[in-house]
Formats: structure tokens, sequence, C-alpha cells
């Protein structure tokens, strides 16, 4: 079942990939328009909705911990947070390369960039938190269990808040051809689909980990 | 009810007299505000017309830091002999003694607050025309930083590296709430003149009652979403 799906996973990426590279090539306006940068949108955003998304899944996980003590959640919170740093990382580093490419500075005080630098800064100090905490694992669990919920609440204000700052970003992106949208959408769906699967190869690893060292 | 209150007052005295007693962390937290608040006035010292805008910043430096110290200290010292065992064995409900840490950080960071403030004015000679919007905001963030501190103090009180995770975890989550508090301040000292407000000076938009009910949800959400979690994270 896995296998399967991790190939549909593959065969997509590779397809969204040759769409967007071929006739789905976005020509729009740019500070210079030989650049292919606008492309990055891509990567861009999906990574973005993934980072996010794998946020919302932490909060779920925290909750299933703390209510149940069940260790399988703990597992799904560590392998949630790693691929969420993981679109974290590609958000803002594709962001930088267009930042730089379009604005001129690598980053700037833009609510969307502060939001994602805070998205990334959020779970850095999660998996660090994961890491040097000592005692028991079911403290370690709950505890992080804790700061994702502090940590998730966090965002919707990081979001109000960066709203003090002036906007450069991009408001809205529309498509010019169907292969555009559906390349789009197709990098979309595998990328949802490329971090479904790393989450789920992630907590068996760390199941069988968990396992090895109770023995 | 009643019981509630007497446990708040007990927790509550017993932190305040062991602190004023022993004086602990409070002369190293004013010390360390005022050597932030004059390194930043030396490094200021090129560009004489940003006063309004370095002063601010200072503050909240120099606010956030001492703060941390304050912190560190509230479960740091339940640690010694095991009386956080005592703490937690008493017939006392967690979240009253989160409460009872709160206030007392909440109290410490007022003292600070108290000494610190002038000596950012006559450093950065500032003009300060609306007091209770000043004291308003400082007190705001007081209670933001005091109580996402507090919950994570319990958090971190095994750790080795106690200090360092502390400040990690704090910062990472009140990186939200400085954006509108330095805002609000810049008005408060006049950096950003009244007419300007929410035309982009400084970068920033938005007005000063915007920013002050921002700092206001901020935190009202992390007092009773910390309150509401402290026991999983005092639990041994």
């Amino acid at each position: 079942m896995r296998k399967i799906l991790l190939f549909i996973t593959l065969v997509l990426l590779l397809a969204s990939t040759w769409m967007a590279l071929t006739k789905g090539r976005i020509e729009g306006p740019s500070a210079n328009p030989c650049s292919p940068v606008r492309n990055i949108i891509y990567a861009h955003v999906p990574s973005s909705i993934c980072s996010l998304a794998c946020f919302t899944v932490l909060l779920v996980t925290a909750i299933g911990y703390l209510a149940t003590g069940n260790e399988s959640w703990d597992h799904v919170a560590a392998a949630t947070a790693e691929v969420g740093l993981i679109f974290a990382t590609v958000l803002n580093a594709t962001g930088m390369i267009f930042s730089r490419a379009e604005w001129g500075p690598w980053w700037t005080a833009s609510p969307r960039l502060i939001s994602s630098a805070i998205l990334w800064f959020l779970y850095v100090v999660y998996l660090i938190l994961r890491s040097s905490l000592p005692g028991s694992k079911q403290r370690r669990a709950r505890v992080c269990a804790v700061f994702a919920i502090i940590a998730f609440l966090d965002v919707p204000m990081v979001y109000i808040s960066a709203r003090y700052m002036q906007d450069i970003h991009q408001p809205s992106f529309t498509f010019d051809n169907p292969w555009q949208r559906g390349a789009f959408f197709m990098g979309m769906v595998s990328t949802m689909l490329l971090a479904a699967m790393l989450i789920w190869i992630k907590t068996d690893v760390l199941k069988i980990k968990s396992r090895l060292e109770a023995e | 009810m009643r019981y509630f209150w007497l446990s708040l007052k007990a927790i509550f005295i017993k932190d305040i007299v062991t602190e004023l007693r022993a004086k602990q962390v409070l002369p190293t937290m004013i010390v360390l505000g005022m050597l932030i608040v004059w390194v930043l006035r030396m490094a200021s010292e090129a560009v004489l017309q940003s006063e309004a805008v370095i002063g601010p910043v200072a503050l909240w430096i120099a606010f956030l830091f001492a703060g941390l110290l304050a912190q560190e200290r509230s479960f740091a010292t339940e640690q010694r002999q095991d009386c956080i065992y005592a703490l937690l064995l008493a017939p006392v409900d967690e979240g009253t003694i989160y409460l009872a840490k709160l206030f007392v950080n909440v109290v410490l960071l007022c003292i600070f607050e108290i000494i610190i403030v002038p000596v950012v004015i006559v450093a950065f000679r500032l003009n300060i025309n609306n007091w209770p919007a000043l004291i308003g905001v400082l007190l705001l963030g007081n209670i933001a930083i005091s109580s996402v501190g507090t919950l994570f103090s319990a958090i971190v009180q095994l750790s080795r590296a106690r200090g360092a995770l502390l400040s990690i975890l704090v910062l990472v989550i009140l990186m939200p709430m400085m954006i509108p508090a330095t805002f609000a301040l810049l008005l408060v000292f006049g950096a950003i003149p009244p007419e300007m407000t929410g035309t982009g000076a400084l970068a920033f938009v938005g007005t000063f009652g915007s920013a002050v009910g921002f700092m206001i949800a901020f935190d009202a959400v992390f007092v009773v979403a910390c309150w509401l979690l402290f026991g999983f994270a005092i639990k041994e």
C-alpha cells in the first residue's frame, strides 16, 4: 500500500515539475522579464500550505497525547515536526530567492515574510525542546505537547501582529493558461502526499526505535 | 473560592518574601537592565536623531532579558531540596500555583520597570506626554512576558541548559507580541507623530488603539492557555 502511494506521489511530482518547466512556464511581468524566478511559485505555495498543515497535525497529535497518553501520538508529533521543518525551510528559502530577484533584499520586514520566519523558528525550537529535555519519555512527550499547543496559538497571533508592518508581498496570483493551473494543483496534491508519506515513514522509524529501546 | 484565594496568597507571599529577604534575582535584573540600556545608548551615539526610536527598543530588550532572569528563578528555587514535591503534594490546584507564580513575576517586573523606565528616559532624553498610555503598554507587555515565561520555567526546570532553553522558548512565542508592543511605545515616545499614524512611517501601519487591543488579546489568550496547560507541564 505504502509503496503504491509513494509511486503515485513521485509520478505526480515529476509530472507537475515537467508541466511547470515546459507548458506551464510563467512569463509574467517581472523586474527582469527574462528571469525564470516567478516559476518558484510552484514550490513556494505548496510548501507554505504543507508547513501550516503540519502545524495543524502537530496540534491534533498534542491534544491526542494529552487526552490519551498513548505514545503513538508522540511519534506522529515528532515526525510531523521534522517534516514541517523541511517544508518551512523550503518556504523560506524559495521566498528569499524570489525576494532577492524581484525586490532586491534577501529579506525584509513584511507580514508574510515575518510569519514564515516565525513559523520556521517555532518548528526549530520545538525540535530543540524535544532533543534537550531530560527525564522520562512520558514527561518529554507531555511537555512537547504543551509547547505544541502554545505554539499553535501563536500562529494566528503572528499573522495578525505582522499586519502592523507594510506589505510588499504578492497579494494574489492569477494563471494565464490551464497548463499553469494544472501544474500548480498537481504540485499542490503531490507535495501534500509527499508530506503525508514522509510523516508515515518517519513515524514507523520512531516506533521501531522506541520498541528497540524498550527491549 | 475562599480556599483558592488563601492558597494563592500563601504561595505569592512565600515567593515575594523569599525574594525580598534573599535578594536573589532583583539586583541582577536591575543591573542587567541598566547595562543593556547603557550598551544600546553607546551604540546609538552615532545616530543621535533616532533616540526616540532606539529608546523603546532598549526598553523592550532590557525588559525581556530581565524577565527571563526572574522567570528562571520561579521554579529553580523550588528545585532545591525538592521543595517542588512539597508544593505539588499540597492540596492546591496546579492552576493556583501557576497564577501565584505569575503574580510574583509580574510584581518583580513592575519593580524592575519602576527603576529602569526613568533610566531609559534619562539616557535617551525622551519626552513622555501620555504617562497612563506608557504604564498601560508596559503592564500589558509585563503580563505577556510573565505568562509565557512562568509556564516554560516549569517545563525547563529539570534541564541542564535551563537558562538557554527558557530564552528560546519564551522569545519565539513572544515574537508576535513584540511588533505591536514596539509600535505602541514608538507612538508613546513620539517617534511616530500622531498625524502620521497608519501612514506607514517606520514601516509600521495601524493605530495605537489596535496595538493595545492586540496586546490585551495576546495576554488573555496566553494567560488562560498557560493556566490550563500548567498541570501537564509540572507533573513528573
